[in-house]
C-alpha cells in the first residue's frame, strides 16, 4: 500500500514545554485516518507542523515518499495537500460558487492567464461537481456570509476537496456543528472517501464521529502517541481508556 | 425649484467625485487596516504635478496629464505602500494613521513651495456650457463630471465582484491568512489596491480641479469631505461610500445655498458627529469584526 503522507520523529518544542514529542505516523492511499487525543495532547500543533503553519523542533515529513518539511502552506496547497479549518475560514462576501473557485483557481495556469484568462479559470464544472456532491445546489449563488454555521462547514470541506487534492487534512470537522448535519457531512466525507478515493486525516475531539469516520485511528496523549489501530483496536486499549477516563 | 435643481445637480457632481476619493480610502483600509489621512492630498496633488508638469517642462496639457498620472502612480501608489505603509504597520494602526498624517503635510507644503501657492486655472477635460434639463439651466460640465465618475465605480465594481484578479482582490481584504495558503499573492493584492486607489485619486483630482482650481490646500475640504463620506456611507463597503459620497455632495451644496457658506463645511461635520454617536458602522456598512 503507498503512503500518501509519512510523519517521522517530529517534535516541537515551546521553550520548557514539549508540544508534540516524538510522533510517528503514516497515512495510506484512500484511508481516512484519524487523530484523537485529550485538549492540550498536541493534535493542532502536530497539523501545523506538518501544513508548515510552525517550524518544527526536529522531525520530517514525507509527501509521496519525497521530503517536504518545513515548505510554506501554499507550496504544500500547490502540492495537493489541503486542509480544513477549526475555525470557520469562507469568504463571506463572496458566493458558494465563488468560493469553490477560489479554492481551486491558483492551482491552475500561468501568469497570463490569471490577468488574461477566464474569469472562472475553467473552473465552473468543477465547482458545480462539488456543489452537488454536498448537495449545496440551492445555495449556490448565495454569499457564503449568510449560510448557517453547519452549511458553511459543509462549504469549507468541498473548498478542501476541490481540484482533487492528494490528501485533505480536516481540523475539528465537528466542532459545532448540529447532529442531523453532522450526519450529513459524515456521509458525504464517507461518500468522497468511496467513489472517488480521496484520502484524508481527521483530527476531532468528537469520538463517536471519528470511530464511524475513520479505518484507523491514531491516539495522541502528552505530545506521543498513545496508541494506534482500528477504532475496537483503540478502543479496547487500557492505556486509552486511561488517558480519556482518567485514573 | 430650478435653482434646486441646479444645487441637486453640482451636488450630485461633487459628490460623484467624494466617492471616488472615499472608494480609494475604504479599499485600502479593507486590504491593509490603513487610515490615510492623506487622502485629500492624494486628490490635490496630481492636478498640481500636471500642472508643474506643463509649465515647467513645457509639455503640452494632454502629455502633462500622462505624465502626472505615472508618476503619481509610482509614488503615491507604489512608493506609498512600500516606503510608507509598510515600515510603519508593522508598528500598529495608530503610528502608521499618524505617519499618514505627516504625509499630508509634507504634500501640501511641496505643493506650496515646488509649484505655487496662488490657485491655478485647472482646463476642463469635459465640455463645458449650459443645457436645460426639466426647465432648470445646468452646467454640462456637473453632468459630465457625474457620468465619468459613475463609470468609474461600475468599471471598478466590475472589475472586483466579476473577475477573477477582483475575487481573489476580496479574498484578500476578508481573510488574508487562508488566502495565502490557497495560494494567492497577498502582496501583490494589496499593492493592486494601493495603485487603484492611486488612479482613483488622480482621476478626482482632474474632474474637480477644474471646479475649484487646483491649489495646494485643496486636500484639506477634499480630504475631510471623503472621510465623513466614508463614516457616514459604512467603512467596509464600496457601495457605502459611493452612498456617502453623495450625501455629503448634496448636503455640502444646499448647505451652502440655504444654510450659509460660511458654515458651508460645519454641516457635513455635524452629520459626522450625528452617524458616529447614533450609527458608527455608517449606512450600508457591516459592523467590525476582526479575528484576533
Amino acid at each position: 500500500m503507498t503512503r500518501v503522507l509519512e510523519v517521522k520523529g517530529m517534535k516541537k518544542y515551546f521553550g520548557g514545554i514539549r508540544a508534540v514529542d516524538g510522533v510517528d505516523f503514516h497515512v495510506n492511499q484512500g484511508e481516512i485516518l484519524g487523530i484523537i487525543g485529550p485538549n492540550g495532547c498536541g493534535k493542532s500543533t502536530l497539523f501545523n507542523c506538518i501544513l508548515g503553519q510552525l517550524t518544527p523542533t526536529d522531525g520530517e515529513v514525507l509527501l509521496d515518499g519525497r521530503p517536504v518539511t518545513g515548505l510554506y502552506p501554499s507550496q504544500l496547497n500547490r502540492l495537493g495537500v489541503s486542509r480544513t479549518f477549526q475555525l470557520l475560514q469562507v469568504f463571506p462576501t463572496l458566493s458558494v460558487r465563488e468560493n469553490l473557485i477560489l479554492a481551486g483557481q491558483e492551482h491552475e495556469g500561468t501568469k497570463l492567464s490569471r490577468l488574461f484568462g477566464a474569469s472562472d479559470a475553467g473552473l465552473t464544472a468543477e465547482a458545480n461537481r462539488m456543489i452537488a456532491f454536498f448537495k449545496l445546489e440551492h445555495l449556490a449563488d448565495q454569499k457564503a456570509g449568510g449560510l448557517s454555521y453547519g452549511q458553511q462547514k459543509l462549504l469549507d470541506a468541498a473548498m478542501a476537496f476541490m481540484a482533487g487534492p492528494k490528501l485533505v487534512l480536516l481540523d475539528e470537522p465537528a466542532g459545532g456543528v448540529n447532529l442531523t448535519m453532522l450526519a450529513n457531512l459524515k456521509d458525504r466525507l464517507e461518500a468522497i472517501n468511496r467513489e472517488q478515493g480521496a484520502t484524508f486525516v481527521v483530527i476531532e475531539h468528537n469520538m463517536d464521529f471519528v470511530m464511524s469516520l475513520c479505518s484507523r485511528v491514531v491516539v495522541m496523549a502528552e505530545g506521543k502517541v498513545l496508541a494506534e489501530g482500528t477504532p475496537a483496536e483503540v478502543r479496547a486499549d487500557p492505556a486509552v481508556v486511561e488517558a480519556y477516563l482518567g485514573h | 425649484m430650478d435653482q434646486f435643481l441646479q444645487l441637486l445637480i453640482a451636488g450630485i457632481a461633487t459628490g460623484a467625485i467624494y466617492a471616488l476619493a472615499a472608494i480609494g480610502f475604504t479599499l485600502v483600509w479593507q486590504t491593509s487596516q490603513t487610515i490615510n489621512f492623506a487622502q485629500g492630498e492624494f486628490v490635490m496633488l496630481p492636478a498640481i504635478l500636471a500642472l508643474a508638469a506643463r509649465d515647467l517642462l513645457g509639455l503640452p496639457f494632454w502629455a502633462a496629464l500622462i505624465l502626472a498620472t505615472a508618476a503619481f502612480l509610482l509614488l503615491f501608489g507604489l512608493g506609498f505602500k512600500r516606503f510608507l505603509v509598510d515600515p510603519m504597520l508593522k508598528h500598529g494602526v495608530l503610528p502608521l494613521a499618524i505617519a499618514t498624517m505627516a504625509l499630508s503635510i509634507l504634500m501640501k507644503e511641496g505643493a506650496k513651495d515646488g509649484y505655487s501657492a496662488q490657485a491655478a486655472q485647472f482646463p476642463s477635460l469635459v465640455p463645458e456650457g449650459m443645457v436645460t434639463i426639466l426647465g432648470a439651466t445646468v452646467s454640462s460640465r456637473d453632468i459630465a463630471v457625474f457620468v465619468v465618475a459613475i463609470a468609474a465605480i461600475v468599471a471598478l465594481q466590475f472589475f472586483v465582484t466579476r473577475t477573477r484578479l477582483g475575487r481573489t482582490m476580496q479574498a484578500t481584504a476578508q481573510n488574508p491568512t487562508v488566502a495565502r495558503i490557497l495560494g494567492v499573492r497577498v502582496e501583490r493584492m494589496i499593492l493592486l489596491t494601493f495603485l487603484i486607489n492611486a488612479g482613483l485619486a488622480a482621476l478626482a483630482s482632474y474632474l474637480i480641479s477644474p471646479i475649484y482650481l487646483a491649489k495646494f490646500s485643496n486636500g484639506e475640504f477634499i480630504g475631510l469631505a471623503a472621510f465623513i463620506a466614508a463614516i457616514v456611507g459604512g467603512f467596509n463597503q464600496v457601495r457605502g461610500a459611493l452612498a456617502g459620497g453623495f450625501i455629503v455632495g448634496l448636503v455640502d451644496n444646499l448647505a451652502a445655498a440655504y444654510v450659509s457658506s460660511a458654515y458651508r463645511t460645519a454641516v457635513p461635520l455635524a452629520l459626522l458627529v450625528v452617524f458616529i454617536l447614533f450609527k458608527p458602522e455608517g449606512l450600508l456598512g457591516r459592523r467590525e469584526e476582526r479575528t484576533v
